[in-house]
């Protein structure tokens, strides 16, 4: 067990430690001779902005695939109409897809529309929007849906009795109890959209590239250790959100999301 | 009022559906069309680019090579995760929720950022080749970077984790009491494991090495930088005909292949799957 978490760990702390090493070499020392923090001084403008646009990206992207998934969670779970198995089956769909067919079909797609209406979302925001919410409404759905089934629905009979109309009831009522639902979906369309690689790698152009688009640029053609101090700073942002979602939500509900968010 | 709910899936509907089948029909046509080199297609159907893609070694055993990956991922990540999240669903402490939320933590960190730490230690150089060079394990650096087990761990790495969370899922429905009630009759332990922990477990670990599988057939991040350019599985060498090479309609052909492929697969175990349980109930 603590060799697996040694494994599973090792990675995030030599990124962690490896960015506090000193000196004027440009490359990678673990563990550091000398601490100090002046990578952290040096990071390119354009990581601080491409980390910019990928927040906003995640954070959009989260909350289509939410407008998107829940009424479409409520529809499955309580519509009563022919083909609901296969309508659930079809939703699920994107996920049996390669991210990378998505980002090439994607990328096709934007060409294809280039050439017919003059329009390429390629290198603009809502190109990579749409192609992130595609991949992510799954996710979205899968938690969404995984909470409405184990709902009482007692509960919303209770409160119409006792005269609350239905949209009332809706708010005060559904909305509180399926919240985990909707936190782990926005946290997992957020996650995916914001440490995707393979389909902004399409959808992205040199000015508007999302972070992990842009580290994997610099992996592959100039690496410079103030790429360890960016990716540092993201790895403690994003273990802080983890652990912000989980005092919320409760672990079990993580759990369970994260177990179900695969068919 | 219930005929009413079912309305509420058509915005989503529509979304998913509209993205699915405008882009699959737009690339699934490229992969049809001649492709006449950089960035050139002409829109004539030919099944050429099928025909070369299945024919020719080189993509062949790139198509070989993405399996065997995949299945090594596969086999080692069912083998690491399941005896973990057994003991993990087991195990009655207070740091059970701390354990658990560590892999969680540690599954959702963004892939690049673990792949930027294996490189690190992966290197010549690195933690991994000096610690066990100084404890003389070793006579030579190991090389991991640009070969296959460095790209098997890379997305052993991204997979694990989840596999952990699903089995733990999965140990938890399967009661104690089973268990105890086969020790109480006299069953060792491993005879338990054998007999009732395994056969009960048997659907959620397919379902899990399911996910894995496909997760290591469409890796590309892990594969393309821990790979360095020499192990060349199906999304790497996709991305690279589509970037470097331009060549749109054999990437399209490629990208096609690559997902039947992954698609046949699943088709072929839910199949298997639904027999096996038809013929327990029988």
């Amino acid at each position: 067990m603590i060799a697996l978490y040694g494994f599973l760990f090792a990675p995030l702390v030599v990124v962690a430690g490896a960015s506090l090493a000193g000196g004027e070499r440009p490359y990678v020392s673990f563990p550091p001779d000398r601490l100090s923090f002046e990578w952290y001084g040096r990071i390119p403008a354009r990581y601080v902005e491409s980390i910019g646009l990928s927040v906003l990206l995640a954070g959009a992207t989260a909350v289509c695939a939410l407008a998107l998934a829940v009424p479409a969670a409520l529809g499955l779970v309580r519509g009563r109409f022919a083909g609901r198995e296969a309508v659930a089956l079809f939703l699920r769909a994107p996920l049996q897809i390669p991210f990378i067919v998505v980002g090439i079909a994607f990328l096709q797609l934007y060409y294809a529309l280039g050439a017919a209406v003059g329009i390429n979302p390629r290198g603009r925001f809502v190109g990579l929007l749409l192609g992130h919410v595609f991949l992510t409404t799954p996710y979205a759905l899968g938690t969404v849906t995984a909470v409405l089934q184990r709902f009482n629905r007692r509960l919303e009979e209770a409160a119409r009795t006792l005269g609350a109309t239905p949209w009332r009831t809706f708010r005060r009522v559904t909305l509180p109890v399926i919240m985990p639902g909707i936190y782990a979906g926005a946290l997992y369309a957020f996650i995916v959209s914001f440490g995707e690689v393979p389909v902004a790698l399409f959808l992205a152009n040199p000015r508007v590239a999302t972070f992990p688009v842009e580290l994997f640029g610099a992996l592959q053609f100039d690496f410079n250790p103030s790429l360890l101090a960016v990716s540092t700073l993201i790895l403690c942002l994003s273990l802080a959100i983890i652990v912000v979602f989980q005092r919320i939500i409760g672990i079990d509900a993580l759990l369970r999301a994260t177990a179900g968010r695969d068919p | 009022m219930k005929a009413r709910w079912g309305w509420l899936v058509v915005p989503c509907l529509v979304a998913t559906g509209t993205l699915l089948f405008a882009s699959q029909a737009v690339f699934l046509r490229i992969s049809f069309y001649r492709d006449r080199g950089f960035g050139r297609v002409e829109p004539d159907v030919t099944l050429a680019n099928y025909l070369r893609v299945l024919q020719d070694p080189f993509y062949l055993q790139s198509l070989a090579l993405t399996f065997e990956v995949a299945i090594a991922v596969l086999v080692c990540s069912l083998v690491c995760g399941c005896p973990a999240a057994y003991i993990l669903a087991r195990m009655r402490s207070r740091w059970t929720p701390l354990l658990l939320g560590a892999v969680i933590a540690s599954a959702l960190v963004a892939e690049i950022i673990k792949v930027l730490g294996l490189v690190v230690i992966f290197s010549a150089d690195g933690v991994l080749n000096r610690s066990l060079l100084a404890i003389g394990l070793i006579d030579a650096p190991l090389r991991l970077l640009g070969t296959v087990p460095g790209v098997v761990i890379g997305l052993l790495h991204f997979t694990l984790g989840f596999v952990i969370l699903l089995m733990f899922g999965v140990f938890q429905t399967i009661p104690r009491s089973l268990e105890e009630a086969a020790r109480v009759h006299g069953a060792s332990r491993l005879r338990v494991l054998w007999r009732i922990v395994l056969p009960l477990s048997l659907p959620g670990m397919v379902a899990g090495g399911l996910v894995v599988f496909n997760l290591s057939m469409g890796s590309f991040t892990a594969a393309a930088l821990l790979g360095g350019g020499r192990i060349l599985t199906m999304p790497v060498l996709i991305e690279r005909t589509m970037v470097l090479e331009t060549r749109y309609a054999i990437a399209a052909c490629m990208a096609a292949v690559l997902m039947s492929s992954v698609l046949l697969v699943n088709v072929a175990a839910s199949v298997v799957l639904t027999r096996r349980r038809a013929g327990a109930v029988a």
